[in-house]
């Protein structure tokens, strides 16, 4: 069967989901390990958590990873019951039987790939470790020993539980599977099973989707008590008793004693996601954007058609369409809207092992992470953010020798922070270690020939070489970063999401790497501008201003071409240069000025035409080398306009100037 | 010949019939400099009107502008210019064919510049003769075979070669960096 059935494909998203949310509870509880805080609605969420992958598991073909679950979900299950306490131990255990966890159900369901994962060292170490705390939680006692049920219930031995179930009419309805509830039952050891059906109505009466059936069974079972109730965990509404038959006195008042925990568990796994939510699958939203996309093309024809003709009554039809479509292209980017949040808590568990690895202890602060970005921009963050974090960890803070040395706390702190600001949104990751070191990055930059000797760039030129390819200070190679990728790998993705990165650091005092990614990549807003009759976009968020050239002083000095506009000097560049067309013969030309990474630059145009909104199209693998533009767009007049690629030219900008320092 | 009817054998051959092997091969006759051309009819979208293009800047000859095609954005594709032929004069029975087809392995819409769209016909591919020596003007990487259509040859191309991109398309990387 090559097709991924949808049901399980859906399983393996809701699972990875589940396994992501897991880790957070870990480490949650690990904040909370000091004695006595243990937090039972998160030790309980972990093991519903378990519970879900076990079961669901099972039932899509994922056997391998719900026998490995069931071992982990053991040892929570004594968790939940006071029997073992949270300790560094359990949760190291517990964050590494995830990753496995994890490892398994990206190997696919049964088969040679999980097979061998099953078979290996790790698969081993963990079953052993998770055997040695659960194998000894009785006799080591633990903050609340729990002398009536637990010391009876880890004996193995044979009992024979009398149980009724009586699943609610809508169970089926809701998705109850009774069948395998049974089965997994049956699977604990020796059952006696039958239907009652006294409950059934005549056939005439009988709605097919109602579950008026009751099973009564005889359980012959070395599993307490709470294995049994654990099967049943998501049957909150259904008639449940178990009894175990000939059992004596302690027996009794611990049965009576469940009813307290089964009505904590009556907390439905819905509940932990307030409000209705709609699972869509990412194309069909993408399928939307581009429909939105050719809709805000037609209605730019439509003002340009309206505003011609000089109806009036058109150009009230053609506005009140304007406005829906803003409506709705706002409403449509919100729903590809996530907040960073989702990237963020990643990056606990990042900070947790890498403390561990480099032996540094390191606090994590993120802040606001509820800023929302579009999940495409998302989906391709994670991996810049982790290697800055690690240069932070790995480079940019000091030893907890040094920090003393130099009068700081010695536990190091990395921030990684967002915030919106206009159509940008800006995430930092900020390290109070030692900062750049200003001299180091100017010898390498020469012996790697990306600076010549004697010039004399400014401390934000050289920080901005560390983003030159191939360039990396590390002194020693170490396994967590200074191999070789740097940061232009960093630049690069936030190049392609038409982003930029700016850096800021003060010797002793830490280093802060600023990116600004746009909200949305699918529509920004634009400037147009005309070039002879070509008409070009600039994306609105980097214009700082429009002058005229005559207004901006045309400088020359030794050699290279700067600006005067007002008090500053702005280096710029000729567009008909940049892209090759003969020089323009107009008069009167125009000076856009642009912000790009940290610096700002002049672009020389005819004319500029004005705003507006720009629905980007990927260059065809045609013209994707070409330099200089990030996209393409369809025109109110259905022609078609090149989006200017503003950092690929500020770069070009700045490469001319420093090319041409060395010999000032 | 007029399009309506062309439009017309377009649409039944793209849905209507799925070839058996050993069926001659539908094919698209086009013109470039007096010279028919053919390409296999699956690969073609739809036939336009000449519409404008916008140049791009520093773009190889070979791929030197965009156009629109009802909302979407294709490369305008010069084969003329992989075919050595001299540029195009316009003229008022000129075609812009707008293509589907893989390109490195992903499905690529793009067009290409045509005097003119003559009609479909069947082509037997087994009946392909190589392309004779002295007639040899194309470069024969591009060119599949040749066909005898009534008194003269058609042309049949390799789409494969034929829009493959040109490596030295963009300029990998700026002279500076």
């Amino acid at each position: 069967m090559e097709e991924i059935n949808p049901a399980i494909a859906t399983f393996v998203q809701e699972a990875r989901e589940q396994l992501e949310g897991l880790e957070g509870l870990l480490l949650d509880l690990e904040r909370g390990t000091e004695p006595g805080q243990m937090d039972l609605v998160q030790v309980d969420a972990v093991f519903r958590t378990l519970h879900t992958i076990k079961g669901s598991g099972a039932m899509f073909g994922f056997s391998t990873l719900a026998q490995f679950t069931h071992h982990f979900e053991e040892a929570f299950d004594r968790v939940r019951e006071g029997r073992l306490a949270i300790d560094q131990r359990l949760i190291d255990l517990s964050l590494r039987a995830r990753d496995h966890m994890t490892a398994l159900l990206d190997s696919g369901s049964d088969g040679p790939a999980a097979d061998e994962l099953a078979a290996g060292q790790e698969a081993a170490d963990l079953l052993a470790g998770l055997a040695a705390i659960t194998g000894e939680a009785a006799p080591s006692g633990t903050a609340a020993p729990d002398a009536d049920t637990s010391n009876v219930i880890s004996i193995a031995r044979m009992r024979r539980w009398s149980i009724l179930f009586r699943p609610e009419p809508s169970a089926l309805r809701n998705g109850m599977r009774p069948d395998l509830l049974m089965a997994e039952l049956a699977g604990f050891g020796t059952i006696d099973m039958a239907v009652d059906v006294s409950a059934v109505p005549p056939l005439e009466d009988l709605a097919a989707d109602e579950c008026l059936l009751a099973w009564r069974c005889t359980l012959e079972t070395n599993k307490p008590r709470s294995a049994i109730e654990a099967v049943f965990i998501f049957a909150d509404d259904a008639l449940l008793e178990i009894e175990e038959i000939g059992g004596d006195a302690a027996d009794a008042q611990a049965a009576a004693a469940v009813a307290a925990p089964a009505a904590r568990q009556a907390a439905r796994p819905a509940a932990n996601s307030p409000g209705e939510s709609v699972r869509v699958p990412a194309a069909k939203l993408d399928e939307i954007m581009d429909q939105l996309g050719e809709l805000v093309i037609v209605q730019a024809r439509l003002n340009q058609i309206a505003g011609a003709r000089g109806d009036a009554e058109l150009e009230s039809v053609a506005e009140e369409v304007e406005r829906l479509v803003t409506g709705l292209r706002d409403a449509t980017l919100s729903v590809r809207m996530m907040p960073i949040e989702a990237v963020f808590g990643k990056f606990r568990r990042v900070v947790r092992d890498l403390s561990a690895e480099l032996s540094k202890d390191v606090a994590l602060i993120t802040e606001g992470g509820e800023t929302e970005i579009d999940k495409n921009v998302i989906d391709r963050l994670s991996e810049p953010l982790v290697h800055m974090i690690r240069n932070s960890m790995d480079h940019g803070l000091e030893d907890a020798d040094r920090r003393r040395t130099a009068g700081k706390p010695a536990r190091g702190t990395v921030r990684l922070s967002a915030r919106q600001e206009g159509g940008e949104v800006l995430i930092a990751i900020e390290d109070d270690g030692a900062g750049l070191d200003a001299e180091a990055i100017r010898a390498k930059a020469v012996e790697r020939g990306l600076l010549a000797p004697d010039a004399q760039p400014t401390t934000t030129e050289l920080h901005q070489l560390i983003f030159a390819p191939g360039f990396s200070t590390a002194k020693a190679l170490s396994s967590v970063s200074g191999r070789g990728v740097g940061m232009d790998a960093v630049r690069s993705t936030v190049d392609a999401l038409r982003g930029s990165v700016e850096v800021m650091s003060h010797p002793g005092r830490g280093t802060r790497v600023t990116l600004r990614l746009p909200v949305t990549l699918a529509i920004i807003d634009g400037l147009l501008v005309r070039l002879g009759e070509a008409v070009f976009v600039i994306p609105l968020s980097v214009v700082e201003e429009c002058v005229e050239m005559e207004v901006a002083e045309r400088r020359r000095e030794s050699g290279r071409t700067i600006l005067q506009i007002r008090e500053h000097l702005v280096p710029f560049l000729d567009l008909d240069d940049v892209f090759s067309r003969p020089p323009s013969t107009e008069p009167r030309r125009r000076v856009v000025i642009i912000k790009a990474d940290g610096a700002r630059i002049g672009l020389v145009v005819d004319d500029i035409l004005g705003q507006n909104q720009t629905v980007i199209k990927t260059l065809s693998v045609y013209h994707r080398d070409v330099q200089g533009f990030a996209g393409a767009t369809i025109l109110g007049d259905g022609g078609v306009a090149l989006i200017i690629d503003v950092a690929m030219l500020a770069r070009r900008a700045q490469a001319e100037r420093a090319a041409i320092r060395p010999v000032a | 010949m007029p399009q309506t009817a062309l439009t017309k054998t377009l649409a039944e051959t793209a849905h209507g019939l799925r070839r058996p092997p050993g069926i001659p091969d539908m094919v698209l006759i086009f013109t470039l400099s007096g010279e028919a051309f053919a390409i296999s009819v699956s690969a073609v979208h739809e036939i336009l009107d000449p519409i404008p293009a916008t140049c791009v800047p520093n773009a190889s000859a070979f791929a030197p502008g965009l156009i629109n095609v009802r909302g979407a954005i294709a490369p305008l594709i010069d084969v003329r210019q992989r075919l050595r032929m001299p540029p195009a004069t316009s003229s008022a029975e000129a075609r812009v064919i707008v293509l589907e087809l893989p390109v490195g392995g992903a499905p690529t819409r793009l067009a290409i510049l045509a005097d003119g769209v003559e009609e479909v016909i069947e082509a037997d591919l087994a009946a392909l003769e190589a392309v004779p020596e002295l007639g040899a003007r194309w470069p024969e990487q591009f060119v599949k075979g040749v066909a005898h259509r009534g008194d003269g040859l058609v042309i049949l191309l390799d789409t494969e070669t034929l829009f493959r991109p040109d490596p030295s398309t963009g300029h990998e990387r700026p002279p500076q960096a």
